[in-house]
C-alpha cells in the first residue's frame, strides 16, 4: 500500500517537474535574443521574408498561444515538427537517446568493474599503500574535465597510436561489436572521471560493512575470509554504490554535451546543443524534456533500489 | 597563354555592336598587363564572349593528364539545419551542396566567370534585360532535361518571399517576382528592376542559393540531393555525412574521384585530428587551425583571395561620431600592415577604408593608400576641439578574429589618446534583430561586424552605405555618395566603373563613415596527397578535378 503510494505521488513529482521544465524552456526561448525565422535565414536576411516565415511557423503568434498549440499536441504525444530539420522531431529524439544510451552502456561496461573493483581494493586495504594510491588516483582523474582527457586521449590512442578513429561514429550497417569499440575512446573520459568517485564510495561502504557487527559474527563463526568478504561484506557494502551509479547513470543517459560534440556522436547532448543553437524550439522542448525525465526517473531508481537493498530505508519510503 | 593575335582577334569579335566600347578598354588593358585574365573574362561575360572566347582555346589553363580513381575525404562543419539550396546560410552545407548542383555561371575564384548551365549571356543596350542561352542537353541525376522552365522556376522561388529563400536580401532592387521569363527551351531573360552590368555575377555561384532545380523541386532536396553536377547522391545521414558518387551522365568532363565521402564534425578539433591521422584529405582551415599544421609536410594551405572583411561602423549621427575630422582620426590611429601581418598571418590584403578590394576589376587603385598617422590624428582631434581624445564604447560579436582585432584597435586608439572600452558579445545576440532600433549590430556607436565575400561590391555599396541601405550600421546619409552610387551602377564600360568607383573611394576616404582595414583570404587545409582541390571564397567546394598523388 504504501509502495503504491509513494510510486503514484513520484510520478505526479515526476509530470509537474516535466511541465514546469516545458514552461522554462518556452520562457528561455522567449528571452534568447532573435527569433527562428532569423537564425534560419541568417542575420542579413531580408525583413520580409523572416516575417513570412515566422508567419508559417507561427513564431508570430503570441506567446501564450504558441506554448498552448505546443502543450496541447505534446499531452497527445505529438512534439511537432522541427522548425530546422523540417521533419518529425520524435525520430530524431528516439536516434539520439538511442545514441547516448549506447555510450552510456559502453562508459557503465567499463565503469563498474573498475570503479567498484578499485574500491573494494582500497576498503579491505584501508590506511595501507595501495588504499592511499587508488584514492589519489582517483581524485587526480576526477579533476581533469572530460574536454581535456577526451581531447588528451584521442590525440594519443587517435592519432598517435592509431588504434582507435577519431571520429565516434561507425559506419552504416556496423555489427554491434564494431559500434561498441568506436564508443570505446569516447567513453573513456567519463569512465576515468567518474571511476574515483564510484571507488570512494564503495570504499566507504566496504569500510564500514568489515567494522560491522554481522562481520564480526561472520569471522567468529569461523568463515573464511573470502567468504565473509563475498557474503557478507559486498552485499552490504555496495547498496550505497548501486544507487549512485542509478543516478550517475541518468546524467550519463541525459547526454554528454562535450564529448559528443568532440566526437561526433549525435546523442541528447548533442541535439539539445543544436536546437538551441538554432531556435529550433519543438526539437528543443522534446530534447529538454527527455533529458529531465530521464534524470528525475534515475533518481527515483536509485532511490528504489537503495530502498530495496537496505532494510533500513524502507520505512522512509513515503515522501 | 594568350597571344596578341588572339587579342586583335577578339576585339574585331566585338566591333560590331554597340557594346564594342567596353571591350576594347578591357582588351587594350590586359594587353597592357592591367587587366588579370580573370577580370577580362568578367568583361568578356557581358558580352556573352566567354563562352565562345573559351571555345577559341583563349582561356584554357595547362592541365595534366590527372589519374582518376579513389574517394576524396572531406570534413565539413554541422549543418544548422536541412540542407536545401532555396534557404541555405551555412558553410557545410554549401560544400554539401556543391557536389550535386550547379549554377547557370561559376564565379571561379582564379578565372571568374565560368559558363557552366548557360551557355551565353548578353545584356541589351539598357543593361535592364538580360539573356541567357542555356547548354542544351544537360540532365538532373533523376533523368530529365533541364529546360529554360526549370531555370525560370529556380529563379523565381528565389525571389518569392513565401518560398524561404534566404536570397532574398541579394535580389532586392535588381530582380523580382515575374522577372526570369522563358524565351524558348533553351532561352530565358530577365528583366531586371533597373539596369545592371554587374547581373551575370548574380546568377552565378555568388549567389550561392542559384542552383538551377527541377520546376517541380518541393523542399525536399535531401530526399535525393536531385541536381546536375559532376556527383550524384550515394547515401545520405542527417547529422554524421552524405556520400556522392560521379555522375557518368554528366555534361562535361567526367569527375575524375569515383567517390566523395562527407563527414560533419561537430567539433574543430576532432576535425583537425581526423585530418592528422590520415582520415581526412580537405577541411575548412581557421587561423588556429593553420597553427596546427604549420610547417607539417603532409598538408598544405590553399588560399583564394576574397572580399570578406570585417567592418568597422562609425555612427556619423551620433557624438562623437558626427564630425568626420574624429572619424579620420580613429581611422588614422590603426596600423593596417601590423593587423595583416600579426592578426591574419599575412593571409590578408590591407584595405582603404571602402568596400572596393583590389580584386574588384572596378576599384581603382590609383586613390592614395590611408596609413598609421598618430600626429595626423591628434592634429584632426585637436581641431575638432577633443585634444585630450574622448571614450567611446566599441560593440562587436565573438567570432572568428574580431574580438583580437578589437583589442588591437583599442591599443592603435590609446595612442591618440581615444579611450575605447570594449563590449563583445555573443554574435547572435550581437545581430539581435537586425532591424534598426533593436540590433546592437544596427544601433552601436561604434561596432566591427563581418561580412562574408560578394563577387561584386555592390551589395556593400547599396547595404551597408546607402542613406536608405538596410545594414547602414554607420547611418551614413550623404545624398552625395548616393549620386555617386547611381553613376557607378550606370557605368557600362570599365573605364566609366573606375572613374566613378575612384569619386566613391575619394568620398569614403574623407567620410570615413567605414574603417574596412583589410580583406581576409579564404583558406582550406588539404592534405598533400591530393591535387586538385577547387573553392571559392563562400565555401563551394569543387572536387570533380581532384586526383591522388
Amino acid at each position: 500500500m504504501a509502495v503504491a503510494r509513494h510510486l503514484t505521488a513520484r510520478a505526479g513529482s515526476l509530470l509537474l517537474t516535466l511541465w514546469l521544465v516545458s514552461i522554462l524552456v518556452f520562457w528561455a526561448g522567449q528571452v534568447l535574443p532573435g527569433d527562428v525565422g532569423r537564425v534560419m535565414l541568417g542575420p542579413f536576411a531580408d525583413a520580409q521574408a523572416v516575417a513570412e516565415l515566422n508567419k508559417r511557423l507561427g513564431a508570430d503568434q503570441p506567446v501564450l498561444v504558441q506554448y498552448w498549440h505546443w502543450f496541447s499536441k505534446a499531452i497527445a504525444g505529438d512534439f511537432g515538427d522541427s522548425l530546422a530539420m523540417r521533419a518529425p522531431v520524435a525520430p530524431f529524439v528516439l536516434e539520439s537517446m538511442r545514441k547516448s544510451a549506447a555510450l552510456a552502456g559502453v562508459i557503465l561496461v567499463f565503469l563498474v568493474p573498475l570503479g567498484v573493483g578499485a574500491g573494494v581494493i582500497a576498503g579491505l586495504n584501508a590506511g595501507r599503500l595501495v588504499d592511499r594510491l587508488i584514492v589519489l588516483a582517483g581524485v587526480s582523474l576526477a579533476i581533469v574535465p572530460d574536454f581535456v582527457s577526451g581531447l588528451l586521449l584521442l590525440i594519443v590512442f587517435g592519432l598517435w597510436l592509431s588504434w582507435f578513429p577519431i571520429n565516434g561514429v561507425a559506419p552504416d550497417g556496423a555489427g554491434f561489436w564494431t559500434n561498441g569499440y568506436y564508443l570505446i575512446l569516447p567513453a573513456l573520459p567519463l569512465v576515468l572521471n567518474l571511476a574515483g568517485y564510484i571507488a570512494r564510495m564503495t570504499r566507504a561502504g566496504v569500510i564500514e560493512a568489515m567494522a560491522a557487527d554481522y562481520t564480526r559474527t561472520a569471522v567468529l563463526k569461523g568463515l573464511d575470509r573470502r567468504e565473509v568478504v563475498v557474503r557478507h561484506v559486498l552485499r552490504n557494502a555496495l547498496t550505497p554504490t548501486i544507487a549512485v551509479l542509478a543516478t550517475q547513470s541518468g546524467f550519463l543517459l541525459g547526454g554528454l554535451v562535450v564529448i559528443e560534440a568532440l566526437f561526433g556522436i549525435q546523442g541528447l547532448g548533442n541535439l539539445v546543443l543544436n536546437a538551441a543553437k538554432a531556435r529550433d524550439f519543438p526539437m528543443l522542448e522534446a530534447g529538454v524534456l527527455v533529458m529531465a525525465a530521464i534524470f528525475v526517473l534515475s533518481a527515483a531508481v536509485g532511490d528504489v533500489l537503495q530502498a530495496l537493498l537496505d532494510p533500513r530505508q524502507r520505512r522512509r519510503v513515503s515522501p | 597563354m594568350t597571344k596578341r593575335s588572339d587579342i586583335d582577334f577578339l576585339r574585331n569579335q566585338s566591333g560590331h555592336n554597340h557594346t564594342g566600347d567596353i571591350w576594347n578598354v578591357a582588351v587594350d588593358e590586359y594587353a597592357q598587363g592591367f587587366l588579370k585574365r580573370r577580370d577580362l573574362l568578367k568583361y568578356g561575360a557581358l558580352l556573352g564572349l566567354t563562352g565562345f572566347a573559351a571555345s577559341q582555346g583563349l582561356f584554357t589553363s595547362g592541365a595534366r593528364a590527372a589519374t582518376t580513381g579513389g574517394t576524396v575525404r572531406v570534413g565539413l562543419g554541422q549543418p544548422t539545419k536541412a540542407i536545401d539550396p532555396v534557404s541555405v546560410t551555412d558553410p557545410a552545407s554549401i560544400g554539401v551542396i556543391s557536389q550535386v548542383g550547379e549554377y547557370l555561371i561559376l564565379d571561379d575564384p582564379k578565372d571568374g566567370l565560368e559558363p557552366k548551365l548557360a551557355l551565353s549571356w548578353e545584356a541589351d543596350e539598357t543593361a535592364k534585360r538580360w539573356t541567357f542561352k542555356l547548354r542544351p542537353g544537360v540532365k538532373f541525376h533523376d533523368g530529365r532535361t533541364v529546360t529554360a522552365k526549370d531555370v525560370v522556376a529556380s529563379f523565381e522561388r528565389l525571389v518569392d518571399p513565401a518560398s524561404g529563400s534566404s536570397a532574398l536580401s541579394a535580389y532586392k532592387g535588381i530582380l523580382s517576382k515575374g522577372g526570369a521569363k522563358v524565351v524558348d527551351d533553351e532561352t530565358v531573360a530577365f528583366d531586371l528592376d533597373g539596369p545592371n552590368s554587374n547581373f551575370p555575377f548574380y546568377v552565378s555561384s555568388d549567389v550561392y542559393n542559384a542552383v538551377i532545380l527541377p520546376a517541380d523541386y518541393a523542399g525536399d532536396f535531401e530526399k535525393n540531393f536531385n541536381g546536375t553536377g559532376p556527383f550524384k547522391l550515394e547515401s545520405f545521414r542527417p547529422k554524421q555525412g552524405a556520400s556522392f558518387v560521379r555522375n557518368t551522365d554528366y555534361w562535361g568532363d567526367k569527375a575524375l574521384p569515383d567517390r566523395v565521402e562527407i563527414k560533419f564534425f561537430d567539433d574543430e578539433q576532432a576535425q583537425v585530428l581526423a585530418l592528422q591521422a590520415g582520415q581526412l584529405d580537405v577541411i575548412p582551415s581557421t587561423p588556429r587551425l593553420e597553427l596546427s599544421i604549420d610547417g607539417n609536410p603532409n598538408f598544405k594551405l590553399l588560399s583564394v583571395q576574397a572580399s570578406s572583411h570585417d567592418q568597422v561602423h562609425l555612427r556619423t549621427d551620433q557624438a562623437p561620431f558626427t564630425d568626420k575630422r574624429i572619424r579620420r582620426a580613429l581611422a588614422l590611429t590603426i596600423d593596417r600592415e601590423a593587423v595583416v601581418k600579426g592578426l591574419l598571418k599575412g593571409r590578408a590584403i590591407v584595405g582603404n577604408d571602402t568596400p572596393f578590394a583590389p580584386i574588384f576589376p572596378s576599384a581603382d587603385t590609383s586613390v592614395p593608400q590611408r596609413k598609421q598617422d598618430i600626429a595626423e590624428a591628434k592634429r584632426l582631434l585637436a581641431e575638432a576641439g577633443v585634444p585630450n581624445g574622448f571614450q567611446v564604447t566599441l560593440t562587436t560579436e565573438r567570432a572568428y578574429d574580431i574580438p583580437d582585432y578589437a583589442v588591437l584597435i583599442q591599443n592603435f586608439a590609446k595612442k591618440a589618446g581615444i579611450d575605447i572600452k570594449l563590449n563583445v558579445l555573443p554574435q547572435d545576440a550581437y545581430y539581435g534583430s537586425a532591424t534598426f532600433g533593436s540590433s546592437p549590430w544596427l544601433d552601436s556607436n561604434l561596432g566591427i561586424t563581418d561580412f562574408g565575400h560578394r563577387g561584386t561590391p555592390d551589395i556593400f555599396l547599396n547595404a551597408t552605405l546607402k542613406s536608405t541601405g538596410a545594414w547602414n550600421a554607420a547611418h551614413f546619409n550623404n545624398p552625395a555618395y548616393d549620386a555617386l552610387l547611381l553613376d557607378y551602377s550606370k557605368a557600362r564600360d570599365l573605364q566609366a566603373q573606375r572613374v566613378a568607383a575612384g569619386k566613391i573611394q575619394t568620398l569614403l576616404l574623407d567620410e570615413t563613415p567605414l574603417i574596412i582595414g583589410y580583406f581576409s583570404q579564404y583558406s582550406r587545409i588539404v592534405s598533400t596527397k591530393v591535387e586538385g582541390v577547387r573553392f571559392t571564397a563562400i565555401s563551394h567546394l569543387l572536387l570533380d578535378r581532384v586526383s591522388f598523388v
